[in-house]
């Protein structure tokens, strides 16, 4: 999401609801910023990106 | 072409997509599913059920999400908001139902039968600000900044490209929109008689 322009992006929780041993579902937010100069500001200033925040509860878990 | 796949797989990925999604739109998701679709669903992602009395039960039933995308924020009267993987229409009409007349709703899938049943749920409903096509994520068919929010369920995990899907969704987002997404992840390493395998996409 980052990569694709996105802010405020972030993994937000697990929703409980599995189609596999391996897969769960989860919620994610993301913004588009309000216009290119403030992106660009964020970018200049930004050494660099986070990584979306992950597991603040774990899987299984709303 | 999708990325590590060749036109052969990815198409007939695209094909078995297809196929699926469009027995669940003739004959329901009993069993197509791990996990609860339709009223059972809903409730354990704690969906608005005060908004939804008046859907009808084939609606309902038609529920396939494997999350809540409106837990994640608000979405008010008088926004444009634009489903993407929209299935049966029911996250779109829930959606029309919270912008109200003065908004207006987008919903596209890939799969033909579920566009023709949303378009019923809609019409059922006398949703005439919610509107439905076929589309794919990959390539929407919506002018740049058209969308105050974009919402999708279950979906993303489906796409080819998904780069290029997210990518489309911040493009008709306007500034400062939203993206409410819901979606399948892989919470563990998947075993190596497993990992790559072309029906993984649409079991």
């Amino acid at each position: 999401m980052l990569q694709t322009g996105f802010t405020r992006a972030s993994l937000t929780g697990y929703t409980g609801f599995k189609s596999s041993p391996y897969t769960e579902g989860a919620l994610f937010y993301g913004e588009k910023l309000v216009d290119r100069s403030a992106e660009e500001a964020v970018s200049a200033q930004t050494p660099q990106l986070e990584e979306p925040k992950t597991l603040e509860c774990p899987p299984g878990r709303t | 072409m999708a990325p590590g796949l060749s036109d052969q797989e990815a198409a007939l990925i695209r094909e078995s997509i297809r196929d699926k999604y469009s027995r669940v739109a003739a004959s329901g998701a009993v069993s197509c599913f791990q996990y609860p679709t339709g009223q059972e669903g809903l409730r354990q992602q704690q969906y608005p059920l005060d908004l939804i009395r008046d859907f009808p039960p084939s609606l309902i039933d038609s529920f396939l999400g494997v999350g809540n995308p409106f837990s994640l924020g608000p979405i008010y009267q008088g926004e444009a908001v634009l489903d993407i993987g929209c299935g049966a229409g029911f996250d779109a009409l829930l959606a029309a139902r919270m912008v109200g007349p003065s908004g207006r709703v987008a919903g596209i899938d890939v799969t033909p039968a579920m566009i023709d049943k949303a378009r019923e749920h809609a019409a059922a409903l006398g949703m005439s600000h919610a509107e439905f096509r076929v589309g794919e994520a990959e390539s929407l068919p919506f002018p740049d900044d058209a969308f105050h929010v974009v919402i999708s369920n279950g979906v993303l995990n489906l796409t080819l490209d998904k780069a290029r899907a997210l990518a489309e969704a911040h493009r008709v987002l306007k500034p400062g929109g939203r993206l409410l997404l819901a979606d399948m992840v892989l919470v563990a390493a998947l075993p190596p008689e497993l990992a790559g395998k072309i029906d993984n996409w649409y079991q």
